[in-house]
């Protein structure tokens, strides 16, 4: 479980990306993060893992407070947080099947890992990974060689690699075209029902954010003005969090591909 | 200035670009710069070709002409000529090895300053900055003066002189690779190295997972760069007594004899022209 209490954070440079912000997420949800760019999405992501410093508050994750945390029980931390970027932020010049295993190094000394020795379970738990996200065929490609959508399942598996219990993905569907982003879209309902990790997931789309996700968290000027489920959400709650109707773009339109029917999925 | 009117009534003015001005300043620079040289040189520019022109002929024919009274057949000049290369051989070997050493001990060791150097792996300054301090200040010392300084440390004798080259030709790539790395390293794209850091991973393992891969290819391909041209600076290092084939060149120039300085030349052109090409293979491979 992951709890805000009273979490604010304030950059060096004066910006307050998130006031006072009380949240509580459960196991197994899968949250939608919307709101503007700029809004304090990415800040309230990435301070779960502690890529930033909250500065005043506190963030719990599974009952420990992460803001003091350095060093070993960091790393220990992170290793149970899965993180999924816009950009994919794959080795490109490294094969399929590392860059998953690179998913494996929190789990080992820092010397064994710097030769690039891992054991035989940690390879069998990298393909495997790679197999459940249906590249197993490109296990041995080059990253670079994968198309956009491919590239994304590539850095889900390093997540799925991490065995985590929670997986926060910053945009993950931002860069690519909409057929490829709801196929996507629906590998994290999948890994979210099958395996009962926790995703939050900054959306730019809403459409897809409400069809995804079971629960809303609109963040405004770093207030959170609205948290509930993706069915409490009408025009006049998107002109709150967005302050104005909303553009074309941050809708992604009706590709013709629909949400992956569950029961299959699973 | 440029304007643009468009079709529906709208203009656009583009900024004139600062580019002319700046190639406008360097070319007057260079132009003074030329003149100047020109002004200066003016009297003895008719002295130095013609010494330029006998020391030419000096190096690259046989007997001396310093020694005007022996007299040799063609087959015997051209075997006299090429005969010194035998004694060459050794002194080039020795060149050769001192640069590959130097090249190699300096890029091993400028390999971890490089990372505390570069910005974007450590983010604080109290690191970066004392590192490129005293990286710029070992970059400073040209590698003659090195040699020099090794020379008094570690002697000049015929093995110990070989020491003192390596030991100056690996500073001197020390102060050079030291800054292309880290250069290079804060050029990569840093994604997955948050990548790393986010699923748990300390610095160093994410560099190593991240970083590296990306980075290997071009460390790789300016090592071979400046292994060429250690060779090239270390010939010259024998002056001070720092070994290699330049002992024989110098000593050849006190002797006078031009003709051994000849042929050491030529063997450096043809060892060094065929190290460029390898080196040339090699690089675009990494690519």
């Amino acid at each position: 479980m992951i709890k805000f209490i009273n979490v604010s954070k304030t950059y060096p440079n004066g910006v307050q990306a998130l006031k006072q912000v009380n949240l509580e997420i459960n196991d197994g949800e899968f949250v939608a993060i919307i709101g503007l760019s700029g809004a304090g999405k990415s800040t309230l992501l990435r301070s779960i893992n502690r890529m930033h410093k909250i500065t005043e508050g506190e963030l719990l994750v599974n009952g420990v407070d992460v803001s003091g945390l350095t060093g070993t029980k960091l790393r220990l931390l992170r290793r149970n947080i899965g993180m999924i970027f816009q950009s994919f932020n794959l080795v490109k010049r490294m094969s399929v099947y590392n860059n998953v295993l690179a998913g494996r190094v929190a789990y080992h000394p820092t010397f064994p890992t710097l030769l690039g020795i891992f054991p035989k379970e940690d390879k069998l738990i990298a393909l495997e990974a790679i197999d459940t996200m249906g590249i197993l065929d490109k296990a041995f490609t080059r990253a670079d060689q994968l198309s956009g959508g491919q590239q994304q399942r590539v850095a889900l598996a390093r997540a799925l690699a991490q065995k985590p219990s929670v997986i926060l993905a910053d945009e993950p569907v931002a860069s690519l075209d909409p057929i490829t982003t709801v196929q996507v879209m629906n590998d994290f309902l999948r890994i979210n029902k099958k395996f009962g990790i926790t995703v939050i997931a900054n959306m730019h789309h809403v459409d897809l954010a409400l069809k995804y996700a079971s629960r809303i968290i609109g963040i405004k000027d770093g207030n959170v003005v609205y948290d509930g489920p993706s069915s409490g959400i009408d025009d006049d709650m998107l002109i709150t969090i967005y302050g104005r109707a909303l553009n074309a773009d941050e809708i992604l339109g009706e590709p013709d591909e629909e949400p992956g029917d569950l029961n299959e999925a699973v | 200035m440029k304007q643009f009117s468009l079709s529906n009534g709208k203009v656009i003015t583009k900024p004139t670009s600062k580019i002319w001005l700046v190639l406008s300043i360097v070319s007057a620079l260079v132009l003074g710069f030329i003149l100047m040289l020109t002004l200066v040189s003016n009297m003895i520019i008719t002295i130095s070709f013609s010494n330029l022109g006998s020391l030419i002929t000096r190096m690259f024919t046989y007997p001396n002409p310093l020694n005007p009274n022996l007299s040799f057949t063609v087959a015997e000049k051209w075997s006299r000529y090429f005969s010194y290369s035998k004694e060459l051989i050794g002194p080039l070997f020795e060149t050769l090895s001192m640069s590959l050493a130097g090249t190699v001990i300096g890029s091993v060791l400028a390999f971890p300053v490089a990372i505390f150097a570069a910005k974007n792996v450590f983010k604080t300054k109290y690191i970066y900055i004392p590192t490129r301090f005293l990286m710029n200040i070992i970059r400073t010392i040209p590698a003659i003066v090195l040699a020099i300084v090794a020379v008094q440390i570690f002697g000049g004798g015929p093995i110990s002189g070989a020491i003192s080259g390596t030991v100056a030709v690996s500073i001197f790539t020390f102060g050079i690779m030291a800054k292309m790395f880290y250069e290079v390293i804060e050029t990569v794209d840093m994604g997955p190295f948050e990548a790393l850091e986010s699923s748990g991973a300390s610095k160093m393992v994410a560099f190593k997972t991240a970083i590296l891969p990306q980075v290997l290819p071009l460390f790789l391909s300016y090592l071979i760069y400046i292994f060429e041209l250690n060779v090239r600076a270390s010939t010259v290092l024998g002056y001070v007594g720092a070994g290699g084939i330049g002992t024989i060149l110098f000593a050849s120039l006190e002797e006078q004899r031009y003709e051994k300085i000849g042929m050491a030349l030529i063997i450096l052109f043809v060892v060094i022209l065929v190290l460029q090409t390898i080196s040339n293979r090699i690089r675009s491979k990494l690519q």
